[in-house]
């Protein structure tokens, strides 16, 4: 790793390119597993480039919020995607911020969409900003609970210092703390990315969508930033659950080559990519009304991870 | 089938000279020629002593002949396998009808619709706005005589329709439609939601009326069948089947019993198909797309021997008057019977994967309940009147086609959920296959269809059909030269739409797709 300019370009373009495909080929292996060719890999990438293209029907009661809450989105995802460590141990911007900042940030873009869906006064946005903000009043104790149970055992809230920590072990998962706070990380996953037992990203059925309510009346440009933001925000979860829990292959220390990192990392998110899917497929939709208890056993899961810190130190 | 004369006679004897005339125009097709007074009476009677029902009430404008509109109401009596149809005559110059929907609400909108096509106003009808003309449209009445087929109408006038308004503390309204993302047809729903739960839903249909009633009339039947065949395009072959009894039945025509198999089996193919849809479809609404793909994958193989057999995957084309269009050789029918023998495990491995799928089942049961008491009120036939307690079947109770030479199951429950209906349609498959494969057993050479001649004119004949989604009823009234003076065609949806504002009652938003699958209820057939 030489400068951190670079570290941070390296970074850029890495999330850039692989958020979409990761958003991609999961929706590609669920088709495969109904049986069906679906969409190649790439048809993300065309879909953002269409978009981009395209003019914006924007709704005459909109007002600024609604068009900048893309931008608000994009950033901050962004932002929060250079706070993880992906490559090496050292996060590009590791010194501005740890587990609190990366957080923070996720809740300011959620914000911000939030508003975003409000702001058009359409039904079904409302509908979806009302049901993202009373999911997340679950998820997010979840969220940071099991990242803060983490950060005891390391010693600090830098994600830095935690992934370095996990590296330090051999099988991180093989230990309870970390066993119960990945089960806790991994459902929060899954809801903050919108995936199936919360939400549907593959339905039209504008009555019981979360995310794509929100987003529903966004067109154009807005909507390829919103599409990409929302990639880039479930490739930077899953990059940290994978770093947290899969420290192998991070390029650590002297010598260590960085293409065999950038390669580990991929590996593993498609594995991670793997289950998301077959969750994904096995399971119906949760009733609304359920999708809070699920999350309160993540935040359960989380608080347990939290007590074992202490019983099993 | 139980004989009919202990009900005449009890008739006679009960309503003695309120009766003007009964004449039976098919041996289970019985008119009662009376007057509007007699008519509340003559449905309790129907209704306590013989456990019938009103399956439907509609109009006929007989100005040119008799000076005076009709209005019919068509009694079922299940039990006893009789359509009585009370005919009353309403006067020329201020028409007006006494509402029977404070008693039967199952004829709400049915009335409402005689009111707007037919200018007949309701006395005493609880809500007597507009239904199937929409109301941004003239005082007009496009099923009158003297209105003319190709009168152009000015584009939207008048008033958009008004909703009814729901207050109250964190009440809001969430208007969906009339256009939907899937690619569905048009229809406006409006909840009125306390946060998720549903306090109300208020349905506008109507926006694809395409007069086709109208159209009918002075149509030679040959066409009609064409017509009947798109009134609803999952019902082609159901509703053109309907057609074909209606115009048999006035030319006095008889089926060849071969014609008569042939039109069970692909009335069965076409149910079966549509279930198949409706339980990956009910599926997907849930998020289960895997059960989804499994199901279209059953549906194309039954869809690719519908195109074997008849040359159509849809069925179209095979009816015709007096019979049917096209032959089956013996391969043909080997093919069939091999594709059910495939598609009986397929279907059981369909059903297991979705009842071995707790999130699911989860999902579909207690959603979307209609309890038997609103659907018996509301007259709710077809799947959703199985599953909620009403035992009920055109096949069993009034053979027509091929079904009085099987006996038909009818899968009936009392639970009245999301999870029930899409069990009815389980059961139905299950029978679908084994009524086919008994029907074709019973197929013998001989002639498919028989020439169906002149018909009488001013003949009336009622057509009718148990199609996958419910009964459906083609009444006709005869012209000379093998015209039609009247075609009223009934669909279960038209029937049906009310028993979603019910079903979705303290239901979460969210849940309203999939309660709407399940009933699956048609846009055009109820537009027209």
């Amino acid at each position: 790793m030489t400068s951190p300019l670079l570290d941070i370009a390296l970074q850029i373009a890495m999330t850039l390119v692989m958020a979409p495909l990761m958003s991609s080929i999961i929706r590609n292996w669920k088709a495969k597993l109904q049986n069906r060719r679906g969409s190649p890999p790439w048809q993300v990438y065309l879909d953002i480039a269409k978009f981009l293209r395209k003019d914006m029907v924007i709704s005459e009661h909109a007002s600024w919020v609604f068009a900048s809450a893309p931008y608000v989105v994009f950033l901050t995802s962004l932002v929060a995607a250079l706070m993880v460590p992906m490559i090496g141990v050292e996060a590009p911007l590791g010194m501005f911020g740890g587990a609190l900042a990366f957080i923070g940030l996720l809740a300011l873009g959620r914000f911000f969409l939030a508003l975003g869906g409000l702001d058009p006064g359409s039904a079904f946005g409302g509908m979806g900003s009302s049901r993202e903000m009373t999911l997340s009043s679950v998820a997010e104790p979840a969220l940071m609970l099991s990242i803060f149970t983490l950060a005891i055992a390391a010693g600090s809230t830098s994600l830095s210092v935690m992934v370095h920590h996990a590296a330090s072990q051999d099988w991180p998962l093989l230990n309870s703390v970390n066993l119960l706070a990945f089960a806790a990380l991994f459902i929060v996953l899954l809801a903050e990315t919108g995936r199936v037992p919360i939400d549907n990203p593959a339905t039209h059925l504008e009555l019981t969508m979360i995310h794509e309510a929100m987003i529903i009346e966004y067109s154009g440009r807005y909507l390829a930033l919103l599409e990409l933001g929302a990639s880039i925000k479930q490739f930077a979860l899953m990059s940290l659950v994978i770093n947290l829990f899969f420290p192998h292959g991070l390029a650590v220390g002297e010598g260590s080559s960085v293409p065999l990192a950038v390669g580990a990392l991929l590996v593993k998110l498609l594995f991670l990519a793997g289950v998301i899917v077959l969750v994904e497929t096995v399971n119906a939709k949760l009733r609304l009304f359920r999708v809070p208890n699920l999350l309160a056993g993540a935040f359960v899961l989380a608080a347990l991870a939290l007590l074992s810190t202490f019983i099993f130190q | 089938m139980p004989s009919l004369q202990p009900i005449l006679d009890d008739l006679s004897k009960r309503f003695e000279e309120q009766i003007d005339e009964i004449r039976a125009a098919a041996p289970n097709e019985i008119y009662l020629h009376t007057r509007m007074e007699i008519i509340p009476a003559l449905c309790a009677y129907f209704y306590r002593k013989w456990n019938g029902r009103l399956a439907g009430v509609f109009a006929d404008d007989a100005r040119e002949d008799d000076g005076v509109f009709y209005v019919y109401y068509q009694f079922a009596l299940d039990r006893s396998g009789g359509f009585f149809i009370g005919r009353i005559p309403i006067a020329d110059g201020k028409p007006e009808l006494i509402s029977l929907t404070n008693a039967v609400p199952a004829v709400n909108w049915q009335e409402r619709e005689i009111q707007d096509l037919f200018g007949i106003e309701l006395i005493g009808h609880p809500n007597p706005r507009r239904c199937a003309l929409h109301d941004d449209w003239p005082q007009v009445h496009p099923l009158r005589k003297d209105f003319d087929l190709k009168t152009q109408m000015a584009p939207f006038i008048g008033e958009r329709h008004q909703f009814r308004r729901v207050e109250g503390e964190g009440v809001f309204q969430v208007p969906v439609g009339p256009v939907h993302a899937g690619i569905i047809e048009p229809g406006h729903f409006l909840f009125s939601v306390a946060g998720e739960p549903i306090l109300n839903l208020q349905i506008r249909l109507f926006y694809t009326h395409k007069g086709t009633e109208k159209l009918f009339e002075n149509l030679p039947v040959e066409h009609g069948v064409t017509l009947a065949e798109s009134i609803s395009g999952d019902s082609s072959f159901a509703h053109a089947t309907a057609f074909c009894h209606a115009v048999e039945r006035a030319a006095g025509v008889e089926v060849p019993q071969r014609g008569r198999v042939l039109r069970s089996v692909c009335l069965e193919l076409e149910r079966i198909y549509n279930h198949i849809a409706d339980i990956g479809a009910i599926a997907t609404d849930v998020a289960f797309v895997v059960a989804n793909a499994h199901a279209m994958r059953l549906k194309e193989r039954v869809l690719r021997v519908n195109e074997l057999l008849t040359g159509n995957r849809l069925l179209r084309g095979m009816s015709c008057l007096g019979g049917i269009r096209r032959d089956w050789s013996a391969p043909q029918i080997l093919a069939l019977e091999r594709m059910l023998d495939e598609l009986a495990p397929e279907f059981d491995s369909l059903v297991a994967l979705i009842y071995g799928s707790s999130s699911t089942r989860e999902r579909l049961q207690t959603t979307g309940f209609l309890s038997p008491q609103t659907a018996l009120d509301l007259g709710i036939v077809g799947i959703g009147g199985r599953a909620s307690g009403f035992d009920h079947d055109l096949r069993r109770d009034y053979p027509h086609d091929a079904y009085d030479q099987v006996k038909v199951a009818v899968p009936v429950y009392t639970v009245g959920d999301v999870f029930h209906r899409m069990q009815v349609r389980i059961d139905e498959v299950r029978e679908s296959m084994r009524l086919i494969c008994e029907l074709v057993s019973k197929l013998s050479e001989g002639p498919i269809r028989v020439p169906i001649g002149t018909i009488p004119a001013g003949q009336v004949a009622l057509g009718y059909v148990e199609g996958w989604r419910g009964e459906i009823y083609h009444w006709i009234r005869t012209l000379p030269g093998n015209r039609l003076g009247r075609c009223k065609i009934k669909d279960p949806s038209l029937q049906n739409w009310p028993a979603m504002s019910e079903a979705v009652m303290g239901n979460i938003i969210p849940d309203f797709p999939v309660i709407n699958k399940s009933f699956n209820l048609s846009y055009s057939g109820t537009d027209r």
